[in-house]
């Protein structure tokens, strides 16, 4: 493939970010820094019940309170949120109420403690509904019903069914296999947490709104405010400039966006809707738990010749995701069959989180896998190496696949064939462990549109609709236009999210910036580029099909001494505006970015400490377009997979269903003493479906971790914990396999 | 079954904002609240006709402003609000993640934990006041060159806790760089950038 053994000249280097200014000076502009004249304060009520009706609601002592200006609720705000609950509807404010921490008035104040001091003088009379909690209960025939259609949440079409998944002969699969193994895991709820409260400000002018969203994608959530609000496109713009984290709860508009909107409409004011910290952690989403159970065949030597997972997922009140799971995608299964049951219970709700449907059922999978290897007296690395994928659902082959080369890699780098031992064989207070699993995420190009203006000084400007949620997507988007129109990196601007200005973008959510938005920039570089050499052809005397453009110059492909400079070419062009909207086609191949994932773990057998000494990550991510950032991802979702293993669960007390710890210090997140060195190892392959051969960052480094960690732990111990977290009580109490 | 029930009862947080001029601080430590000296409770003036309100000057980045500010307000808040110093971020307005970082008189301290009220005379240094006009501190520098902000919300507060560092240790070990900051939490998990940012800028000092 020519494209892929051509030298790169921007694409692959250690840049740092193009906004790196910005934010470690503070001048970086996020949605809560936004401060407009007359503008209000808003905060958000929220029901103390799991299920009830609200039979009265009296706003009348709240609205007394001097500097409070609106108070809503579903009896007069009765606005649909169609991204909050998935083919049921839901609205910003609902009646009944669903889970403690469903939205029930928010209120509007010159100034937000007197927003939060009205919140108390709120009156609700509520009824109580019979609620249930756990997922198995939920399922069961006279369970309380949550959704009008059951429990059970939709799984195919818009009828309440489990999600189903199968290939190949199940039956014919156990019956070849030499043994049989069930065991069920179970992972909890854990919180998104990313630093930035949920914040939003909205503004109406003549009858056009504008939201300051702290969204991960402009786009969608505009086309979600008119859907809802009944406005056209054109009369709604959604900005977002710096945003400080969701890691998937914060796609799209949500309630926080809208309530806000209609606090400004009623009160002709601008309103910024603050989230307080718990707001952040029941009020939105975070991952939804599962129970997994499996059975899987193998033949002696660890090949995989059936699975069968039956899992149920708790999604909570709404459903604003699937609730599937998707841990088994990295192995190699002739005949498999999952039966996932997503359940709505009254608890917070369980979606979006960096890899949605992964580092649950990773942690399931590759921690059984690690425990068969065990029982056949198979070597880990080879389990893994033996039963990796090749093609897809045992068919369709991928765009790329070298997850091969991470295992090697990987374990070579960790020395996996010297520091393996048989688990639980180390002698000493302080036990030696070291475990691995597989991970990644699906990769596709999809629809991306973006626009360069070439200035009469050769300078560019950028504008693509994506956000910069801590990806360095502005960066990169930069980088590949750079690299596309053949100037240097410092000649080019970038205007990004704002839907008023910058073209589509899909939404920074599923690791899809840049294989969507990616091949539009250089689409629309070869557009302008087009423009370009028609302007230079006189002045070069040549036709503009014998011109090339690079590092600036504008130059004879047959004879690059005779050039000009991009600036001199341009110069009475007034602007040059390339542009394009991209799909490119993907048929009959499947997308995929791998990783494995290596880990060395100390246990102390006394107070069941773990320490992590060493962390390996081998990803196959094609070409790495923007390299500093792309290992900074790499090192952030090992760590959150971290906090995933040891310590975060937002815990619902079962007499009163609240949660009790939604907040940094009881639901602890990792902390720099808990954060381990982690060495990144890119296996860099061209993807022929990437831009410049590049896949998917973001997500994988998370689907991994969890399962690497309880693997090294097994290793250590010879205790396999098949709950997360994993916390000290549950290694000392685990018994020894 | 009818029941009622009125919102929110006293946080933790309305609790010890209510407090005026107590004495309470949160000192950036993982291990959490320790108490502050008594006599350091603010000497500033009652505002007529405004209870609750009093006027203080505030020592920020070496500029005196004189505010009146509620006694419920933090110095988080009116430094966000009321100064426009958007540079210090609240990341849980209650004293566990670190985004709103600053250095009061020479020491890291959690801003949403301090009332404005507290801060008479206090000498109050701010990311913004890192930067000498266009020059930026070592420490910045090296957060750019070292990848240190993902989403770059926690940014100003590591940036902060590792200059309080520094001022006091010039040369400090990895694992002194990450006892100093590891009451800065960053979700995006960014820690070895940001300690590795802290060495170089000692190095580069050095």
């Amino acid at each position: 493939m020519a494209q892929s053994e051509k030298e790169f000249s921007v694409v692959g280097k250690r840049i740092p970010r193009i906004d790196a200014y910005e934010r470690v000076t503070g001048q970086a502009q996020y949605t809560g820094d936004i401060q407009l004249p007359g503008m209000l304060y808003a905060r958000v009520l929220r029901s103390p019940y799991p299920h009830a009706k609200i039979v009265g609601i009296d706003t009348s002592k709240a609205e007394k309170l001097p500097g409070v200006k609106a108070v809503i609720h579903h009896g007069n705000a009765k606005i649909p949120w169609s991204s909050g609950g998935h083919t049921h509807p839901r609205f910003i404010f609902n009646n009944p109420v669903r889970f403690v921490g469903d939205a029930v008035a928010a209120v509007a104040a010159t100034d937000r403690h007197i927003a939060e001091e009205a919140l108390g003088l709120i009156d609700v009379k509520y009824e109580k509904i019979p609620h249930v909690l756990d997922p198995n209960e939920a399922l069961k025939p006279d369970a309380p019903k949550i959704s009008t259609d059951g429990n059970l949440s939709v799984g195919k079409g818009n009828f309440s069914a489990p999600i189903e998944e199968s290939w190949g002969d199940l039956e014919q699969g156990f019956k070849e296999a030499d043994r049989v193994f069930e065991d069920t895991y179970i992972t909890k709820h854990t919180n998104n947490a990313q630093l930035e409260r949920r914040v939003s400000v909205a503004k109406w002018d003549a009858g056009k709104l504008t939201v300051f969203a702290s969204t991960q994608g402009v786009s969608n959530a505009r086309t979600d405010i008119a859907q809802d609000f009944g406005l056209p496109l054109s009369k709604v713009r959604v900005v977002s400039k710096y945003m400080g984290g969701g890691f998937g709860n914060k796609n799209q508009a949500q309630d926080y966006d809208y309530m806000a909107a209609v606090l400004a409409k009623i009160t002709s004011q601008p309103v910024k809707l603050e989230f307080t910290r718990e707001d952040d952690y029941i009020g939105m989403h975070g991952r939804w738990a599962s129970e997994q159970k499996y059975k899987i065949g193998v033949k002696k030597d660890g090949t995989i010749t059936a699975v069968q997972l039956d899992a149920v997922t708790n999604i909570g009140a709404y459903r604003k995701q699937s609730g599937n799971l998707s841990g088994t995608d990295f192995y190699q299964i002739p005949n498999f069959r999952k039966v996932i049951k997503p359940v709505h219970t009254n608890t917070v709700v369980g979606a979006n989180y960096r890899a949605p449907a992964y580092p649950q059922s990773v942690f399931g999978f590759a921690s059984f896998l690690d425990q068969i290897a065990h029982e056949l007296g198979v070597n880990p690395v080879d389990m893994f190496m033996r039963n990796r994928i090749q093609k897809y659902k045992s068919k369709t082959p991928f765009t790329s696949n070298y997850l091969e080369e991470c295992i090697i890699e990987g374990s070579k780098r960790i020395g996996w064939n010297e520091k393996w031992h048989k688990p639980g064989v180390m002698g000493g207070v302080r036990k030696h462990g070291i475990g691995m699993a597989l991970g990644g995420y699906p990769f596709r190009p999809g629809l991306g549109a973006a626009a360069i203006r070439v200035n009469s000084d050769g300078t560019a400007h950028l504008l693509v609709g994506v956000t910069d949620i801590g990806t360095g997507a502005k960066s990169t988007m930069a980088i590949i236009a750079a690299e596309a129109l053949g100037i240097p990196l410092s000649q080019i601007q970038v205007t990004n999210g704002d839907t008023d200005v910058t073209p589509y973008s899909v939404g920074e959510s599923g690791s899809r910036t840049t294989s969507f938005t990616g091949p539009a920039v250089i689409a629309a570089a070869e557009d302008v580029r087009k423009q370009i050499f028609a302007v230079a052809a006189p002045q070069l005397k040549v036709k503009a099909e014998e011109l090339d453009l690079r590092d600036g110059q504008v130059f004879v492909k047959s004879e690059p001494s005779q050039k000009i400079p991009l600036a001199r070419a341009v110069a009475r062009a007034g602007e040059l505006i390339g542009r394009a909207t991209t799909n490119p086609p993907f048929k009959d191949v499947e997308g995929k970015s791998f990783s494995a994932h290596f880990a060395e773990v100390e246990v102390d057998s006394w107070t069941g400490h773990v320490k992590i000494t060493r962390y390996v990550a081998a990803h196959d991510s094609g070409i790495i377009l923007n390299r500093m950032p792309a290992e900074s991802q790499i090192m952030g979702g090992v760590v959150q997979g971290i906090g995933m293993a040891f310590t975060e669960e937002l815990i619902t007390d079962k007499l009163t269903a609240t949660p009790i710890n939604p907040n940094y210090r009881d639901a602890k997140v990792p902390t720099h003493l808990e954060a381990p060195n982690v060495e990144v190892i890119f296996i860099e392959h061209y993807d022929p479906y990437g831009p410049f051969g590049g896949k998917v960052v973001g997500e994988p480094p998370i689907t991994a971790a969890v399962a690497t960690i309880a693997n090294a732990i097994f290793n250590a111990t010879g205790k396999r914990i098949k709950e997360l977290p994993i916390t000290p009580d549950k290694i000392l109490q685990a018994p020894q396999v | 079954m009818e029941d009622e029930k009125k919102g929110n009862g006293l946080s933790r947080r309305s609790f010890l904002k209510n407090l005026g001029g107590g004495a309470i601080g949160t000192a950036v430590i993982s291990t959490g609240l320790v108490k502050s000296d008594p006599a350091e409770a603010y000497t500033s003036e009652a505002v007529k006709g405004a209870p609750g309100k009093s006027a203080v000057t505030l020592k920020v980045n070496g500029k005196s402003y004189r505010v009146e500010v509620e006694h419920r307000h933090t110095l988080a808040e009116v430094l966000r609000d009321q100064l426009g110093l958007t540079g210090t971020k609240i990341g849980c307005d209650r004293g566990e993640c670190g985004a709103c970082t600053v250095i009061i008189n020479g020491r890291n301290l959690y801003s949403c934990s301090q009332l404005a009220v507290w801060m008479e005379g206090k000498e109050i240094l701010t990311i913004e006041g890192l930067t000498k006009g266009d020059k930026l501190d070592p420490l910045q520098e090296a957060f750019i060159e070292h990848d240190g902000p993902q989403c770059g919300f926690c940014t100003s507060g590591q940036i902060m806790s590792g200059k309080a560092l520094l001022m006091k240790n010039s040369t400090p070990t990895e694992a002194q760089a990450r006892r100093a900051l590891s009451g800065n939490l960053c979700r995006c998990g960014n820690y070895n950038r940001e300690v590795a940012a802290v060495l170089a800028a000692a190095i580069k000092a050095g």
